[in-house]
């Protein structure tokens, strides 16, 4: 197990690797800098001076080697759109809400999704199942965009409970948490529905109800843990795809997260952010299919590594 | 008082294009300690009778219907689900055709032998399990330790079907149910296990319901023959007059078609014809288009089941 597991800490680095040399490259190769903007023309005499001041009339490989040097020093560059601040100190600022929103709305999401999913499967056929699905359908296929706006048209200005928009006291954070619970729940409810239903299939549920026993024991012991195989490979690795917030709920509701940089960085060439905030999401991928893999492990003793442990 | 006694017990399942009857009027009792072969073509309703018995069928789709359903005098059709839970596995035990799948792929064999005993019996985890390893050394396995921390997947099928065998006698049935339990095995090991079993029935003064097609199975392991077809029972009898002298036109073409009963080379004896649609059966016997010797009452209506001794009957126009 701690052979394997290094084995895929090594694969990490080198995708790691590879993923910042071809995003390096993409990035540079997209026409344009940071101060060819239309808005605010400089001449090319100050560019030229801006470029180099900032390293950018360098040769891509040397820029590529300074930044990475940087990176392993945990030193992500300066962003060009807000110099007067390093990039992890701008991450620092705007992560918070992304994570709150992203990890409140996955928290309460998920397990709600899950809930929904197996009172689905087990009453199959019934009001329940047809009331979760139509309710996954709805939430996976409305815009979340469209979501928030319901949301505001009736808690902020018809009803006038809660702030339309905003981050600043908790009770603003409600809506936007609630619309971004909408997709989690609607997928977690989806596949914890289909992977209950595949296991309640299974010849071997008949042989624990003709051994005797309990209908609690055989779903909340054998069913879901033999259908919480394939559900933690989908979601620990999209927990980590919505802590990383979303663009368009953040915009929806004003939240001053992570979301927008993702955008910005790219049509302002912001290379540092945007180099930094794509090795972070490389990286929490990575970890979160290395969690899962080592927890799809302990939950499955068929690709327990090493044979019997 | 049969410990298992089934009267008219019928089970369909609705579906889109008409009803399934599986099982249309079967009557059958089983003493305690007796052993009973159900034999019949796939289709036949053999393994849904059982199923229905214990109630693992489920409900709906299928709908259940008898005049009497009774297992050691507990209403099976009435049953709560506590009492249905206190019957399976207590009075009444089930081994399955496919030993490969019946077992839960993420527990140990011990685990789940554990759990069965632990569901009926008030015993510690480790008195329980020190009997699931005797169990387990009861069924010939030679290692019964290495067994009971092994996973499903590290075994091979004949090693799952004995442990399969020692779950369910781990709380002492009355009855056992094996449904085709040598079918998925290897030949060599098939007789294996049916001597293990009829070694285990005759210890455990137990009764024994064996379903299976296979009519060598039935010859080595039973004392009386329940022969199935399209959902009704043809014929019932001890094994021997089923294989010297059997009464029914359908018997007497099953044996007809076994192969090696009758010596020299020949050609395969079949029966003309295929088994009877069960969402559309044919009208009175089920058996009479393809019988040699069908009359016309035989597609007017069905045979009644007749006792033609103490301890035979037939459901046959043409049997006294």
């Amino acid at each position: 197990m701690i052979r394997y597991i290094l084995g895929r800490i090594a694969s990490i680095a080198l995708t790691f690797t590879v993923v910042s040399v071809i995003v390096f490259l993409m990035m540079h190769a997209v026409p344009g800098g940071p101060f060819d903007g239309n808005d605010m023309p400089v001449s090319d005499a100050v560019k030229a001076k801006l470029n180099a001041s900032l390293g950018l009339d360098q040769p891509l490989y040397v820029q590529y080697f300074k930044y990475m040097w940087g990176v392993l020093h945990f030193d992500f560059g300066i962003p060009f759109q807000s110099p007067g601040e390093t990039t992890l100190q701008l991450l620092s600022r705007a992560w918070p809400p992304s994570l709150i929103l992203g990890g409140a709305g996955v928290l309460i999401g998920a397990p709600l999704g899950i809930l929904l999913g197996m009172a689905a499967a087990l009453r199959r056929n019934s009001w329940i199942d047809y009331l979760a699905s139509a309710f996954a359908t709805l939430g996976l296929t409305i815009p979340v965009f469209v979501i928030s706006m319901g949301l505001i048209m009736v808690f902020a200005v018809w009803l006038n409970w809660l702030p339309a928009s905003g981050w600043g006291k908790p009770h603003a954070w409600i809506l936007p948490i609630t619309a971004y619970a909408a997709i989690p729940m609607a997928t977690y409810a989806r596949y914890t529905r289909s992977a209950m239903l595949d296991v309640l299939t299974k010849p071997f549920v008949t042989v624990l109800r003709a051994k005797g026993l309990s209908e609690r024991r055989i779903i909340f012991q054998h069913v879901l843990r033999n259908a919480a195989l394939p559900m933690v490979t989908v979601f620990l690795p999209m927990f980590i795809g919505t802590a990383t917030g979303s663009i368009f709920v953040e915009a929806m509701f004003r939240v001053p997260g992570l979301g927008a940089y993702f955008v910005s960085s790219i049509t302002l060439r912001d290379y540092s952010l945007e180099m930094a905030l794509i090795l972070m999401v490389t990286m929490m991928f990575c970890i979160a299919y290395l969690l899962s893999d080592i927890v799809y492990a302990l939950l499955n003793p068929r690709i327990r590594v090493g044979g019997r442990s | 008082m049969p410990l298992l006694d089934i009267e008219n017990l019928t089970v369909s399942f609705p579906q889109h294009e008409g009803v399934v009857q599986a099982v249309r009027g079967v009557s059958l009792s089983v003493a305690a300690g007796e052993s009973v072969g159900i034999v019949g073509e796939s289709g036949s309703g053999k393994s849904v009778t059982c199923m229905a018995v214990l109630r693992l069928l489920r409900e709906p789709p299928a709908r259940i219907a008898a005049d009497k359903m009774e297992l050691a005098g507990v209403n099976m059709l009435t049953a709560s689900r506590a009492q249905l839970s206190a019957s399976r596995g207590r009075v009444a035990a089930m081994v399955f055709q496919d030993p490969m799948t019946a077992f839960d792929p993420v527990f140990t064999i011990g685990h789940q032998i554990v759990e069965t005993i632990r569901a009926h019996r008030k015993v510690s985890k480790s008195e329980a399990r020190g009997e699931a390893a005797n169990l387990l050394a009861r069924v010939e396995i030679k290692t019964p330790e290495a067994i009971l921390n092994s996973y499903p997947h590290q075994l091979s099928g004949g090693m799952l079907q004995r442990a399969m065998i020692a779950m369910a006698l781990s709380c002492r049935p009355q009855i056992l149910f094996a449904d085709e339990p040598t079918t998925a095995l290897d030949v060599t090991i098939q007789a294996q296990i049916l001597q293990l079993i009829k070694d285990l029935q005759a210890e455990f003064g137990m009764g024994l319901i064996m379903v299976t097609h296979d009519l060598g199975v039935v010859a080595e392991t039973v004392d009386r023959v329940v022969v199935m077809y399209g959902g009704r029972v043809m014929e019932t009898a001890p094994v021997q007059d089923i294989f010297d002298a059997p009464a029914h036109p359908y018997t007497q073409a099953l044996m007809a078609s076994m192969p090696g009963r009758s010596a020299g080379k020949q050609r395969l004896v079949e029966i003309p014809g295929a088994s009877p649609n069960p969402s559309n059966p044919p009208s009175g016997c089920p058996f009479h288009p393809r019988c040699a010797v069908a009359e016309a009452r035989c597609a007017a209506q069905v045979p009644a089941f007749k006792s033609q001794s103490a301890t035979r009957a037939a459901a046959c126009w043409r049997l006294p």
